[in-house]
């Protein structure tokens, strides 16, 4: 594995990986490492909350282990749950043998009937520590968000039957959250912070052109200055850096070499994704983005 | 304590300096944030001024708010010229949101509150009492009334929050097996599930969002309808509040000790909200523009309390109480005037209002306030 003497080495080695990112950024990430302490990032949908995860993970030579939350998430989904018919199977088998109830029990609470979910895999690591990707936790239940507090602080996992896991190599945490509710103090607590925004034009024409190095320069120019216009309206889904490039790449794809009224309104379902917007943008007149 | 950088001895004392007079003004820094601090030091982010500040920001702050903050007081903390001294004096003061001093009783309230002594030594009790009591409108009370029916509302708020939560703890039952549970009984039966152990259904949670008008023309309710929300708010932890006139205020953060006292004092700082007229259509337009997206999600009911008297467009409210009921379980509006004989929503702020509504209903007095547990029960 890897290891950074400081957080510019780290912008040179996200440049190489495709992704772009400032000094501050940077410095949260490279705290992540030192301190191996979790990492909060917030900040609107599609400013590349989770797309770090993978190129974290890449740049470390690890494993991306990914937790998608979703209201109504339960621990069983999460950190572990019972091979049930395995234990059901386990116990017809031991039937004739003779063993006693405790032995019984303590077999088929073993390691080889226990499904790992990522949470305790993330923490079962043999070898390096893996980077475990916490996604949109907002949308997760508030119950669950109190069951994360023992992982990300202790690193360690309480099972009944057999008692805690504790990690030997402790993973890099990114937790990802698009605040549609506020995050409990407690959790926030235990996690570094970081808020990334929309970027400004230069630094989002070097994204797109990260991801599309054939673009020509003035279509490049043009995308990411109608997108960044788009931004200053008041729209009901302002759209993301993902949009944007998605757009770009779609002009490519149709084969146009700048964007023409035309080209504008044929593809603005790229990049406007909600029928309001749309027909808002297109009472003005399609020069003003251009 | 120290102020600004130059005051300090040494690199570790500015820095241990540095947490405590963040936190004295608001940030949550506690001494481990004040360790991951210097240790981000010496993990070699000392050298460079911006990846420092960087390094301390993504420690001590929690939210972008934080983060607006904790870069006026780095610069206040670590720039500080001791020459300028004079002029920062009064730049310091960028101190937290809610002064708590302030204990004074409000002129909102329609009423003095000053006789509070007299009103102890005349007890009238009596179920009689009581009960008139609860039938009167809040609007024609005497103070001396007044302060026995608070009396009143807060036991009987109280109960009522008591109520709810039971009743969503015994309505468990059924569910599916919890194999889990089943297994381990078996165990003891040579494998065979004889109790099937069921999983406990979970209490479904609802989220609850209030806005209450404080307008001059709910003088009088106000208080009381403030009261009920404090109650309600034992039972529904998530509960959102907000106040609005002419303009819009979250209080939720305020009403968390559950001090009514304090949110009162917040509310009066606020004087001049409640002075010029109502502003209905404008206030839900900021609610759901600021709010909406963070708040109006998993279909929450929203209560709204109000006497309808907008003064500005009855369209615009239409509108924005049409984009809130899209995104909300159900909308259901209190209001005052109801219980008035011979009222029909003819205002014409209600009257765009109305199909919208899910429940309309009167708020004038206690009895109705406690017949919306029922609606709030099966919420």
């Amino acid at each position: 594995m890897r290891s950074f003497d400081n957080p510019s080495q780290i912008i040179e080695a996200l440049d190489r990986q495709q992704y772009i990112a400032e000094e501050e950024f940077a410095t949260a990430l490279y705290l992540l490492l030192k301190l191996h302490k979790p990492l909060l990032l917030e900040g609107p949908p599609g400013v590349g909350k989770t797309e770090i995860a993978p190129v974290l993970s890449a740049l470390l030579d690890t494993e991306l282990i990914r937790l998608q939350c979703y209201e109504g998430l339960d621990v069983n989904a999460a950190v572990y749950e019972w091979n049930y018919q395995k234990q059901l199977l386990g116990i017809k088998l031991q039937e004739g043998s003779g063993l006693s109830v405790l032995e019984k029990e303590k077999h088929i609470f073993g390691h080889e009937y226990l499904l790992e979910r990522p949470l305790l895999r993330s923490i079962m690591a043999e070898n390096r520590s893996p980077v475990l990707l916490i996604d949109e936790l907002d949308r997760s239940d508030e119950e669950f968000e109190a069951f994360l507090l023992e992982l990300l602080s202790a690193f360690q996992i309480s099972i009944p039957e057999i008692g805690t896991v504790k990690a030997k190599h402790r993973p890099f945490v990114i937790l990802t959250s698009n605040r549609t509710r506020e995050l409990s103090d407690a959790l926030k607590r235990r996690c570094l912070y970081h808020w990334i925004d929309y970027p400004d034009l230069e630094k989002e024409m070097r994204i797109v052109k990260k991801h599309l190095p054939d673009i020509e320069e003035k279509l490049l120019k043009q995308v990411v200055n109608s997108v960044q216009q788009f931004r200053k309206r008041k729209l009901v889904k302002t759209p993301g850096v993902s949009e944007t490039i998605d757009w770009a790449e779609s002009l490519l794809a149709l084969g146009y070499r700048e964007l023409n009224a035309g080209a504008f309104d044929q593809t603005l379902g790229c990049i406007l994704k909600s029928a309001e917007d749309i027909s808002q943008v297109r009472t003005e007149n399609a020069d003003v983005f251009m | 304590m120290k102020q600004q950088a130059y005051a300090a001895g040494s690199v570790t004392e500015s820095i241990v300096a540095f947490a405590q007079f963040t936190r004295s003004h608001g940030l949550n820094v506690g001494i481990q944030e004040t360790q991951e601090a210097l240790m981000s030091a010496e993990c070699g982010l000392l050298i460079h001024r911006e990846q420092f500040r960087g390094a301390l920001k993504a420690i001590f702050c929690h939210s972008p708010e934080e983060c607006q903050l904790f870069e006026k007081l780095f610069l206040l903390y670590w720039d500080t010229n001791p020459i300028d001294l004079q002029e920062v004096k009064s730049r310091t003061s960028v101190q937290g949101m809610i002064a708590k001093k302030t204990n004074t009783s409000l002129v909102m309230l329609g009423r003095g509150r000053t006789d509070k002594e007299t009103e102890e030594g005349k007890n009238i009790s009596g179920a009689s009492e009581t009960e008139r009591l609860k039938k009167t409108d809040f609007s024609s009370l005497g103070s001396l009334e007044a302060g026995v029916l608070e009396e009143i509302a807060r036991k009987l708020f109280q109960q009522m929050a008591v109520r709810l939560r039971r009743r969503m703890k015994e309505s468990r039952r059924g569910g599916q097996v919890n194999l889990r549970r089943t297994i381990r009984r078996s165990i003891g039966y040579g494998g065979e599930p004889v109790d099937l152990l069921r999983k406990a259904q979970r209490p479904k949670k609802t989220r609850l969002i209030v806005l209450l008008d404080v307008s001059g023309s709910m003088d009088k309710y106000s208080y009381f309808l403030l009261l009920f929300i404090c109650a309600l708010r034992e039972n529904f932890r998530q509960l959102e509040s907000f106040i609005f006139s002419t303009s819009l205020l979250r209080i939720s953060k305020a009403l968390r000790p559950g001090s009514i006292q304090r949110v009162l004092s917040v509310i009066s700082d606020q004087a001049e909200n409640w002075s010029g007229g109502t502003r209905i259509g404008t206030c839900l337009q900021t609610f759901n523009e600021k709010y909406g997206r963070q708040i109006l999600n998993g279909s929450p009911t929203i209560l709204i309390l109000s006497d309808g008297l907008d003064t500005g467009p009855p369209a615009l409210l239409a509108e924005e109480l049409k984009k809130m009921h899209r995104r909300s379980k159900r909308i259901v509006w209190l209001n005052p005037l109801k219980g008035t004989r011979g009222y029909a929503p003819t205002a014409g702020g209600m009257q765009a209002a109305m199909p919208e509504l899910d429940e309309f209903r009167s708020a004038h007095n206690l009895n109705c306030l406690l017949d919306l547990e029922n609606i709030l029960a099966y919420a």
